[in-house]
């Protein structure tokens, strides 16, 4: 028992307290050291003092040199004859230069320039020498070099292409509505028959809401005005609507369909279609309906015109006027609008060649 | 920012797949045409082909994202959903489509031929390659000068016709793979 401590005791010194001053043990040390520092500094002086900062920047320095002096003193790190020494050592630089944890777009650089970054790490070496004078390669090296510098570059622009990818992904999520099984380029890891749901249905209801606002309590002569100029009204909810979406930047992709309203009873059936004319599969273009009930109700006018907000004043006006003519005669019925569209929400209608077999509908 | 669970592996897998086809045939004519080694064949066709890929995606990557709508709408629509046509955009899809195949032509030839020159210069190979013939008798300079003599020809003329050519088929070999692949699919599908 005393021999395995002794033991690990031996190995820990043997790590970590350097046989000579002038080893990367020393570094790290230094760099453990000066991170001490600045912590006690920071918990006496706060955080706002500059030597804290500079002792912090000291100590990734220290730190980096000591990975980099470590691993190029390894001999054994390789991957199919490759040696990746540089690539660790560059991901250390990396998190050091650009702080990826701070935000997303740091992060994006830092995984972006990893293998650039990486192949300075591996180049620098031939540049400069340990008495720090510069000299260039000779062709072998040079050769290698270029071919490193080539493949990381490739590496880098495939991931920036990622990026890119999650970037559209963001600005029109309804491009996800089917998945992609038919890409060239991209892999979904989820589930093939990703079924997740465009915004189509939150533009409607927006829409749906706005209307029966605009709409609700109305006298019905102004509702069947409103309905007789709908494409100017219903443009402009439409617009509005396009604002309040998560990611605003599909709205160029999405177009509104008005039919002419249908008669259904007493009053109208209002019919809104939202086409998806973006980027899509063949068998997954789409669109979204909604259709809102517009129907007259006869609703006793209130004798005290003070009720209601000021979308409804100038029927109170008129009102006014007609009651101080007739004043003598019993409660009045107006005729006022009541818009119902419906609680389910919309979804996704597919037009396609096998549009019968896979629509939820 | 979420990031979706979506990876660009089956462009990997293709560009390596091209990649491979490209260095096979390139190599291949390298070898035959400018007597290379097997070896220096193969590094050539590999680091030259590589650089023309990287060249193009820094052309894709800075250009892209300078589109207008119209052009990004297509971009997506074929990277996301493999079809080139959007609302009925075709003749402008043809002409766009030629003007940068013609485009990747001539720069990835430019890219090839320089980088082989700059490695056999490297290697010193480049001076053997493109050295002046000989000094030639007096007739048969005066044949050359009228323009009958067989061996017309330079050196570098000859570089140039095989980069050319190596290029030619590596083109024309993805090209058809990529038909393939599109009709293969067109019948799965």
């Amino acid at each position: 028992m005393q021999d395995i401590f002794q033991d690990i005791n031996k190995q820990a010194r043997l790590l970590l307290v350097p046989k000579a001053y002038f080893a990367w043990q020393t570094l790290l040390l230094l760099s453990l050291f000066s991170l001490f520092v600045a912590a006690a500094l920071e918990s006496i002086a706060g955080n706002d003092f500059i030597g804290i900062r500079v002792l912090t920047t000291l100590s990734w320095i220290f730190f980096i040199s000591a990975v980099w002096w470590s691993l190029s003193e390894a001999k054994n790190l390789k991957v199919y004859g490759f040696r990746i020494d540089p690539w660790i050592t560059g991901f250390v630089l990396c998190l050091f230069l650009f702080h990826p944890w701070r935000s997303d777009l740091r992060l994006r650089w830092a995984i972006t320039s990893w293998p650039l970054i990486s192949t300075g790490v591996m180049a620098l070496p031939h540049f400069v020498n340990w008495e720090l004078k510069t000299s260039l390669p000779n062709d072998k090296v040079k050769k290698t070099l270029i071919t490193t510098l080539i493949v990381n570059l490739l590496l880098s622009s495939w991931i920036a292409f990622h990026f890119r990818i999650q970037d559209w992904l963001r600005d029109y999520p309804s491009l996800a509505v089917r998945g992609f099984d038919e890409s060239e380029f991209v892999h979904d890891f989820t589930a093939s028959d990703r079924q997740q749901p465009s915004q189509g249905a939150a533009l409607l209801e927006t829409m749906t809401s706005e209307i029966s606002q605009a709409l609700t309590d109305q006298p019905w002569y102004q509702t069947e005005r409103w309905l007789y100029t709908r494409q100017t009204q219903l443009e402009a909810i439409f617009q509005r609507a396009l604002e309040t979406l998560d990611s605003p930047a599909e709205s160029v992709f999405w177009r509104l369909d008005v039919a002419e309203p249908r008669r259904s009873g007493e009053g109208y059936a209002l019919d809104l279609r939202a086409n998806w004319v973006g980027p899509a599969s063949r068998e997954g273009v789409f669109y979204l309906e909604k259709s809102c009930k517009i129907l007259p109700v006869e609703k006793p006018r209130p004798r005290v015109p003070q009720t209601g907000g000021t979308q409804t004043d100038r029927t109170q006006t008129n009102s006014a006027q007609t009651n101080s003519t007739q004043a003598d005669e019993p409660q009045p019925i107006a005729r006022l609008t009541s818009v119902s569209c419906g609680e389910d929400s919309p979804t996704e209608k597919f037009i396609g060649p096998d549009a019968a077999v896979v629509s939820p509908i | 920012m979420e990031y979706e669970p979506i990876l660009p592996l089956r462009m990997v897998v293709f560009q390596i797949l091209f990649l491979l086809v490209a260095i096979a045939l390139e190599a291949g004519i390298l070898r035959q045409r400018l007597r290379l080694g097997f070896q220096t064949s193969v590094q050539y066709a590999l680091v030259t082909n590589l650089a023309a890929i990287v060249f193009g995606w820094i052309a894709f990557l800075v250009l892209e994202p300078l589109m207008p709508l119209e052009i990004e709408a297509q971009i997506i629509n074929y990277v996301l959903f493999n079809q080139l046509l959007l609302n009925g955009w075709t003749t402008e899809v043809g002409a766009i489509l030629f003007g940068i195949g013609l485009i990747a032509f001539f720069g990835t030839f430019f890219i090839k031929a320089k980088g082989i020159e700059f490695f056999l210069r490297s290697d010193n190979a480049w001076q053997p390659l493109t050295k002046k013939p000989p000094r030639l008798p007096r007739d048969e300079r005066y044949a050359r000068a009228r323009g009958t003599g067989i061996e017309l020809g330079q050196s570098n003329a000859r570089f140039i016709d095989t980069i050319i050519q190596a290029n030619a088929a590596s083109f024309s070999a993805i090209l058809l793979l990529i038909l393939l692949r599109a009709f293969v699919e067109g019948q799965g599908g």
